[in-house]
């Protein structure tokens, strides 16, 4: 049986709606039948199945929630409220005939480019403007789900301006929530895959993904997608613009600039050179300082002091210092502990003196016989005047040592200031080497910054910025930003041709915003503006279009007058350019 | 209100931030334990679901009934019920599916087909034929020979104007199988449209 069809059947009110909603029965039908199903299955509550625990849970649970509820439905009702308001105050739009993508003429419409891809392979599309469309390999199903192999036709083309929007016929207006709002573009896709003049699909574990290249550098717009049944644009996510990546240097590229400068190489060769030299001044200095005569520090006479003592020859060429010692008694030191008194009765067939423990303050002693041999610490003493003479003699050799002491101290000052003077001279020039060298990578870095700017201005517009994007249907996708319509001034214009003929059967008044990438569709009869932008028209009747320029336009609001000339623009209209020249982009 | 991108991309009806799933939540928790604190939920959703009762049905007071219906039964089910990832809603609309389902087994005279003119001319578009009111006839003929499954697709994009993913949602299906569905469908309605015009 075939069920029955209503068309255009009257819509029920909110207020009926509403008086059908009954809480109250639900929790009571609800109640009723728990009632009804407890007595069916007794053994409910005996099995204990609510626990003290889950009615003290939800206890809690209920008591956030009612204050959660309350001021939920608080903020519902006032967001109702605005709703109700805004149905109220909102005129109703005629229904139009025109389809829901409608390019106004077509000569102007922007043609698809038609790319091929092997589907198993995948593969790069460059389009014109430096957008790459990427497909996966193995990416697309036919309408019965069964994967595509061979090739696919992409088809691809874009909008960046009021002129390819206008021309597009595609719907830049935004429902949300019942507020209608106005795409700022960033730019806009279209695109779509066939098979042998079959639509493909794009399987649901691929994404196609489409680097659109965008004129506008700003990061305010979001991505969209048009669903052309529900007749509105779905917000898919914020989108980002990305700077490209320009051919010019890199950072490795001005390392290797910096390292191949001569200038840089020669500086950093004299900076390299600079520590080793400080070295060698270093060694130069050490040798020189070591080099300075070094006094003697005289021997002081001991006067003898009744210790146990031998009296020796001494050959004074072996031992010059003692020459000041003459006829001095050679005393046995204390620290000889194996001296007995019977070693001076022996007589000692041999004894030798040697240098002792503190060089220039006592020597060693050797005595020998055919069977004996000892060694004592002796030292020089002196007594009566021999002791005075050889004193005096000490005391002005010990001034002669005190003399050349203070002369060798200020040698070695001398030759240190010296040494760090030159020291201080090459930290100084390595300084100035290195500050030079970092002058010099600077105006490298400077120059290849320069080398940057000028590639990236010398760049189109379209190659500037790219807009990433994830296809996983064919369609149209675009970066845009949703503007409230311009107010601030209204204008009443009657629209005429030929000198005064007015212009009847309108279609579309687009107000095209310059300085933003914005077209308005404007209703009839009054068009809002904001006084601080520029705007021209666009106008579309019978399939012709009609154009109003900027200097016209603004005549318009300047002099408040009713009647406004447009030019049609049909007879000159070869593609989308003329309608740009026409409106003045 | 445009300020945040996040929510813009669903029909704000039906989805949901995380803020507000989780919120929805704790109400479904609450009223889980008490029938009481199902009120929130009954108030939000009772307008959705009448409307897709309704809009599969001529008789206004069935459509009340059946709501009922389909609230209570999601109330004395709701203690099964089990967040996973979609919102609440698509819960009510499955057990809305279920039931209208069950009473065109039962009465199939309540069957009904609502659309506008509009709709129609949607459909014309989408299949890239003209559209002429003197067609208007024979689609809705074709549209009413359409098995049960196709027409439920049709009615849920063209007629209520959901988006394939809450397509696929009510219907548990995935959203791909739902557009390749529907494709299939437009393709033997432009046949019949075609041969129609012959």
């Amino acid at each position: 049986m075939e069920p029955k069809f209503n068309l255009d059947r009257p819509k029920i009110s909110d207020e009926e709606i509403n008086k059908n909603k009954d809480f109250g029965n639900l929790v009571k039908q609800f109640k009723e039948q728990s009632i009804e199903k407890a007595r069916s299955d007794k053994g409910f509550l005996k099995k204990g199945k609510i626990s003290y625990a889950a009615v003290i849970a939800g206890v809690a649970v209920v008591c956030t929630l009612t204050y959660l509820t309350v001021s939920k439905i608080n903020s519902n009702k006032t967001i109702n409220d605005k709703t109700a308001t805004l149905k109220n105050t909102t005129t109703p739009i005629a229904e139009t005939k025109t389809a829901f993508i409608s390019p106004p003429h077509k000569k102007i419409n922007v043609p698809y480019s038609s790319y091929k891809v092997n589907a198993q392979k995948g593969g790069d599309i460059a389009h014109h403007t430096k957008s790459k469309v990427k497909v996966p390999k193995n990416a697309f199903v036919n309408k019965k789900g069964e994967e595509i192999m061979g090739d696919v036709e992409i088809q691809y083309r874009e909008f960046h301006d009021q002129a390819d929007i206008i021309a597009s016929g595609i719907p830049m207006t935004y429902d949300s929530a019942g507020t209608k709002y106005h795409f700022e573009s960033a730019g806009m896709f279209d695109v779509k895959g066939f098979q042998n003049g079959e639509p493909v699909f794009i399987k649901p574990d691929r994404t196609l993904t489409v680097e659109m290249a965008s004129t506008n550098p700003e990061d305010h717009f979001n991505q969209y997608e048009l669903d052309t049944v529900a007749q509105n644009w779905t917000c898919i996510k914020r989108d980002k613009a990305i700077l490209p990546k320009l051919a010019g240097p890199t950072p490795k590229d001005e390392v290797h600039a910096v390292a191949g400068n001569k200038t840089t190489k020669a500086l950093e060769e004299k900076i390299a050179a600079i520590p080793p030299k400080i070295e060698n001044e270093k060694v130069v200095y050490a040798k020189k300082i070591s080099a300075l005569p070094k006094p003697q520090t005289p021997l002081k006479p001991l006067k003898s002091g009744g210790r146990p003592k031998f009296e020796l020859e001494v050959d004074y060429k072996e031992f010059p210092e003692l020459t000041a010692f003459k006829n001095a008694v050679f005393e046995v030191g204390e620290e000889n502990k194996n001296y007995s008194k019977e070693l001076s009765s022996i007589t000692w067939t041999e004894a030798k003196i040697s240098e002792g423990p503190s060089k220039g303050r006592n020597y060693l002693l050797t005595l020998k016989t055919r069977s004996r041999q000892e060694k004592l610490v002796v030292y020089p003493a002196l007594s009566g005047a021999d002791y005075e003479c050889a004193y005096k003699t000490y005391e002005k050799k010990f001034a002669d040592y005190n003399a050349g002491l203070e002369k060798r101290q200020q040698d070695e000052k001398r030759l240190q200031d010296e040494m760090q003077a030159k020291q201080e001279a090459y930290y100084a020039e390595q300084k100035k080497l290195s500050a030079d060298l970092l002058k010099e990578q600077i105006r490298i870095h400077q120059q290849m910054e320069k080398q940057l700017t000028e590639q990236f201005n010398s760049m189109g517009n379209q190659q500037k910025i790219t807009r990433l994007f994830q296809v996983s249907n064919f369609g149209i996708y675009n970066s845009d930003c949703a503007q409230k319509m311009p107010a601030g001034a209204y204008a009443e214009p009657s629209f005429t041709i030929n000198n005064g003929v007015p212009l009847l059967n309108i279609g579309k008044i687009y107000l095209i915003e310059h300085g933003r990438n914005i077209v308005y569709e404007m209703p009839y009869g009054s068009i809002s503006y904001d006084p601080k932008y520029i705007y021209s028209l666009c106008v579309i009747s019978n399939g012709n279009i009609y154009t109003c320029s900027k200097e016209n336009f603004s005549d318009l609001t300047k002099t408040q007058q009713k009647k406004l000339p447009l030019e049609v623009l049909n007879d000159n209209v070869n593609d989308v350019a003329d309608l740009r020249k026409a409106i003045g982009i | 209100m445009l300020t945040n991108a996040a929510d813009m991309s669903f029909n704000p009806r039906y989805h949901h931030t995380t803020t507000q799933l989780q919120e929805e939540q704790m109400i479904i928790e609450a009223a889980k334990l008490n029938p009481e604190y199902f009120g929130p939920l009954y108030d939000k959703y009772y307008k959705q679901i009448f409307g897709y009762v309704y809009q599969r049905m001529d008789c206004k007071d069935t459509a009340f009934d059946l709501t009922s219906q389909v609230f209570l039964k999601a109330l004395t089910n709701i203690h099964r019920y089990e967040y996973k990832g979609v919102p609440f809603a698509s819960w009510l609309f499955r057990i809305a599916h279920s039931e209208v389902m069950q009473l065109f087994r039962d009465q199939k005279n309540k069957r009904a087909v609502n659309a506008d003119v509009g709709d129609m001319r949607n459909i014309c578009e989408e299949v890239q034929e003209p559209f002429f009111e003197e067609y208007l006839p024979a689609i809705q003929q074709l549209i009413k020979q359409l098995p049960e499954d196709d027409l439920q697709l049709v009615e849920l994009r063209f007629f209520e104007k959901r988006p394939f993913k809450e397509i696929a949602e009510i219907l548990d299906i995935t959203e791909n199988n739902a557009k390749v569905k529907m494709y299939r469908i437009l393709e033997k309605l432009k046949k019949s449209i075609t041969n129609y015009k012959l």
